[in-house]
C-alpha cells in the first residue's frame, strides 16, 4: 500500500458522545436549553450486584474510560471501609500518585479538546503530543494506555520501583515545563480571552444551589475539593493548594484545570520523595467475601465530586452499589451556562463543563421567534461559531 | 473506467464516520490519539467526516445501548453503498464487560454487520492502525 | 503545613444530639460512623424537616445524591447531604417507604440540585416524589415499558 500525501481538512470531530440537546433561540442569543441523557445507561448499578467484587472492579472502571481510575479506587476505598478491610501504607501512595497522573492527564486532554473548539487546532495537536508523555509512565506502571486495573480491594497490583520512579520524576519535569508554556499562552494570548472571557457564565450562587462540582464550581470561586474537605489516601499529608478562581466564566474554568496540572506535579513529586521503599502493597489473599456493612466515599475526580454508596451483606457480591458521576451533577447547571449567551459560544461553553457522558454530536435549535427548529452536526455548529466570531471581531 | 478511478480514491482516501454507541469513550481516546502526531494515521489518507452521507467507512465504538440502536441503523442506512463497518473494542465487538447489563443490546453485529473487528480494552493506537491496513487491503480487493 | 487527619468525632457528636432535639421522636435512628459520617433514620416525611433544619442552621446546600435501596417489602431512600462550613461532615438521611405505596415528598424546593436524583430513583425503583416540578423519564430508554423498575430485586435482565 503506498503513501500518498492529502491535506488534512479543518474538521477534528473530538470525542463523540450520545446526547440530546434542544437549544431554544432567539435570534443569535440562547434562551433555554432542554437535556436529555440516557444514551449511555447501561445498566451498570444493576449489573455490579450480580458479579463478585473482584470482577466489579473491572466493571465500575469501564463506567467511564477517561476517569477509569477514580472508578476503581473509590470503589475499593468504600467496599474496604464498608468490611472494615485496611490497605498497606504503600498502597495508598501508589493510588495518590495513580490518581494525580490520570489527572494530569484528563485535564490536558480536555485543554487539546477545548482548544479545538476554540478553532485553536495547533494548541490541540500540541497539548495531545504532551499528554503522550503521561500516557506513556502510565503504561509503563500499569501496563495499559487507559483503564490502569491497579487497584484491587486491599490494595494495588503492581508496584512503583525506584527505577519507575525515576522515570516518573522526568516526565514530571518536562510536564512542568509544557504546562507552564500553556499557562502563559492562556494569560496572554488574545484570541483564548477574547473567546472565553465572559462566556458561559455561572455565577456562585446559581452554582452551588445547583450543586456544581469539580473545577465548573471551583471556577465560579466556590471552594469545593473533596481532596482537602473529606481527607483519603495521602492528600491530607501532600503539600498542595486548592485552586480556584472568581471570573465565574469558560476562562475561569480553563485557568483552573491548568493550575491544578501543576499542583498534580507537586502531589506525585511529594508523594515519590515519601513513599516507603519497601512494604506490602496488596492482602496476602484476594478478599472474596465482604463483612456486612455500609459505606459513603468520596473522591475527587477530574471532573469533580465522584460519589459511591456500597452496601455489603456478608457475601461475596454487594447488595446495593450507588454511582453518582460528577457530570451528573453539572449538567443540571448547563442551562444556566448557556441561557443569555450566543449560538456561536454552545461548544466552547458545553466543553468547559468537561462532560462525560456519551453523547450524539446533534443539536437541535428552536427559534421560538420565528417558529424555526433545525438541527446541527458538531461540525457545522463548530464552522457557524468560527464565522461568527470572525464577523464580530472577537477572533 | 471511472469505475477503477471510484475505487482509486476510495482506497488512497477513505472517508470515516466516528461513531460511539455508548461506550465509555475509552476506545474513542484512543482513536484520537491515532490521529496525532505521534501516531498519525492521516498520512495514510484518512479523512474524518461528520456525515453518515460522505462517509464510506464506520468507526463505532462502545455496546450497542438500547437507546442508541435505532441511531445506529438510521446512520448505517444514511451511507452510501458500498460502505464497510469497523468495530473497535471489546465492548463493540461482542459487548464486553457490559454483556447481561439491561441497557446493553451487545456489540455492534448485533445491530448491522461488521467488516472488521479490532480488539482490546482499548485497543492500543498499534491495534487500530493495524485494523486500518486490513480494512485498506480490503477496499482494495473489493 | 500537612494537616493531620481529624480521629475525633466530638463535632459529630454534638451535631447528632442538635438533629436529635430538633427531630425528636420522628428520629428513629442516628449514629456516628466515623469522622465526617452522620447517619440519621427518620420516618418519611420528617426528612423535609431534617434537610430544612440543617440549610437554615449550618448552611448545609449540597446534596451529592439520592439513593434508593429495595428491602423486600419496603424501600430505602437516603439523602447524602454535605455540609462545607467547619466541621465538615457528610449526612446520610434515611428514610423508609412501603414497596406497595413507594410515595415521599420532594425536596427540590429546599435543594433545588436534587432534581436529577429524584428523577433516578422514580425511573429505576419507582418512587414517587410528590411535588416535584417535572418527575419525567431521566436515564432509562424512551421505549422502556412503564411499571417495570430495573433496580427492583424481584426484576432480573432477560436472558
Amino acid at each position: 500500500m503506498s503513501l500518498v500525501r492529502i491535506p488534512v481538512g479543518p474538521q477534528h470531530p473530538a470525542l463523540h458522545e450520545p446526547e440530546n440537546f434542544t437549544i431554544e433561540v432567539e435570534g443569535e442569543t440562547v434562551v433555554d436549553v432542554k437535556v436529555r441523557i440516557g444514551y449511555v445507561h447501561r445498566g451498570i448499578e444493576k449489573g455490579l450486584e450480580s458479579r463478585t467484587y473482584v470482577q466489579g472492579i473491572f466493571l465500575s472502571g469501564r463506567i467511564c474510560g477517561i476517569c477509569s481510575n477514580c472508578h476503581t479506587t473509590t470503589y475499593a476505598m468504600t467496599v474496604e471501609e464498608a468490611g472494615g478491610i485496611e490497605v498497606p501504607e504503600k498502597a495508598n501512595y501508589i493510588r495518590t500518585i495513580i490518581s494525580e497522573l490520570e489527572r494530569i492527564h484528563s485535564h490536558l486532554l480536555w485543554l487539546g479538546a477545548a482548544g479545538l473548539e476554540i478553532g485553536f487546532e495547533t494548541m490541540f495537536m500540541y497539548v495531545w503530543r504532551d499528554r503522550e508523555v503521561v500516557m506513556d509512565l502510565l503504561e509503563a506502571i500499569s501496563g495499559n494506555r487507559v483503564n490502569y486495573a491497579i487497584n484491587i480491594v486491599g490494595g494495588v497490583r503492581r508496584d512503583i520501583t525506584p527505577e519507575l520512579a525515576k522515570e516518573i520524576r522526568k516526565g514530571l519535569d518536562y510536564l512542568e515545563e509544557r504546562t507552564n508554556y500553556y499557562k502563559k499562552l492562556c494569560f496572554e494570548e488574545t484570541t483564548i480571552r477574547k473567546r472565553t472571557e465572559g462566556v458561559g457564565v455561572l455565577d456562585t450562587v446559581t452554582a452551588r444551589k445547583l450543586g456544581a462540582v469539580g473545577p465548573t464550581a471551583r471556577g465560579s470561586n466556590v471552594k469545593f475539593d473533596v481532596r482537602k474537605d473529606d481527607p483519603h489516601l495521602k492528600y491530607d499529608e501532600a503539600e498542595f493548594e486548592l485552586i480556584t478562581w472568581d471570573t465565574c466564566d469558560t476562562f475561569a474554568r480553563i485557568v483552573v484545570r491548568i493550575l491544578e496540572v501543576l499542583e498534580s506535579i507537586k502531589i506525585v513529586r511529594w508523594c515519590l520523595d515519601h513513599m516507603p521503599k519497601k512494604g506490602d502493597i496488596r492482602p496476602q489473599k484476594i478478599i472474596r467475601r465482604v463483612p456486612e456493612g455500609e459505606a459513603y466515599g468520596r473522591f475527587e475526580c477530574q471532573r469533580g465530586e465522584l460519589v459511591y454508596f456500597v452496601k455489603s451483606d456478608g457475601s461475596d457480591k454487594p447488595y446495593r452499589v450507588k454511582v453518582r458521576t460528577p457530570t451528573m451533577a453539572n449538567i443540571l447547571s448547563v442551562p444556566e451556562l448557556l441561557k443569555g449567551g450566543y449560538i456561536a459560544d454552545v461548544p466552547i461553553a458545553l466543553a468547559s463543563i468537561d462532560p462525560c457522558f456519551a453523547c450524539e454530536d446533534r443539536i437541535t435549535f428552536v427559534d421560538v421567534e420565528k417558529e424555526r427548529k433545525w438541527t446541527w452536526t458538531k461540525e457545522q455548529l463548530r464552522k457557524y461559531a468560527m464565522e461568527f466570531n470572525r464577523r464580530e471581531g472577537r477572533w | 473506467m471511472l469505475d477503477k478511478v471510484v475505487k482509486w480514491s476510495r482506497v488512497k482516501s477513505p472517508w470515516v464516520l466516528h461513531m460511539n454507541t455508548g461506550g465509555c469513550n475509552g476506545c474513542d481516546i484512543e482513536i484520537l490519539a491515532v490521529l496525532m502526531p505521534r501516531f498519525d494515521v492521516e498520512r495514510f489518507g484518512i479523512i474524518l467526516t461528520g456525515s453518515p452521507r460522505h462517509a464510506d467507512v464506520l468507526l463505532c465504538t462502545g455496546a450497542v445501548t438500547k437507546q442508541m440502536k435505532k441511531r445506529l441503523i438510521r446512520i448505517y442506512e444514511q451511507m452510501p453503498e458500498p460502505k464497510f463497518v469497523m468495530a473497535i473494542g471489546n465492548c463493540a465487538c461482542t459487548g464486553g464487560v457490559f454483556k447481561g447489563c439491561y441497557g446493553v443490546e451487545g456489540g455492534i453485529d448485533t445491530t448491522i454487520p461488521v467488516d472488521i473487528y479490532v480488539p482490546g480494552c482499548p485497543p492500543k493506537p498499534e491495534a487500530i492502525i493495524d485494523g486500518v491496513a486490513k480494512l485498506l487491503a480490503k477496499l482494495q480487493e473489493s | 503545613m500537612s494537616r493531620r487527619r481529624r480521629v475525633s468525632t466530638k463535632n459529630e457528636e454534638k451535631m447528632l444530639v442538635e438533629l436529635k432535639k430538633e427531630l425528636g421522636p420522628q428520629l428513629i435512628e442516628g449514629y456516628v460512623q466515623r469522622p465526617r459520617r452522620i447517619h440519621i433514620k427518620v420516618n418519611p416525611g420528617a426528612h423535609r424537616k431534617a434537610i430544612e433544619f440543617m440549610r437554615d442552621k449550618w448552611d448545609v446546600w449540597h446534596v451529592s445524591t439520592i439513593t434508593g435501596i429495595d428491602l423486600g417489602e419496603k424501600i430505602e431512600v437516603i439523602f447524602h447531604m454535605w455540609k462545607f462550613k467547619e466541621p465538615q461532615t457528610a449526612i446520610l438521611v434515611r428514610t423508609e417507604v412501603p414497596k406497595s405505596e413507594p410515595k415521599l415528598e420532594t425536596v427540590t424546593d429546599i435543594v433545588p440540585a436534587s432534581n436529577f436524583y429524584e428523577r433516578e430513583v422514580h425511573d429505576l425503583l419507582g418512587v414517587v416524589f410528590e411535588g416535584h416540578p417535572n418527575l419525567e423519564r431521566i436515564v432509562l430508554p424512551d421505549d422502556w415499558p412503564e411499571g417495570v423498575y430495573p433496580l427492583r430485586k424481584d426484576w432480573q435482565p432477560p436472558e
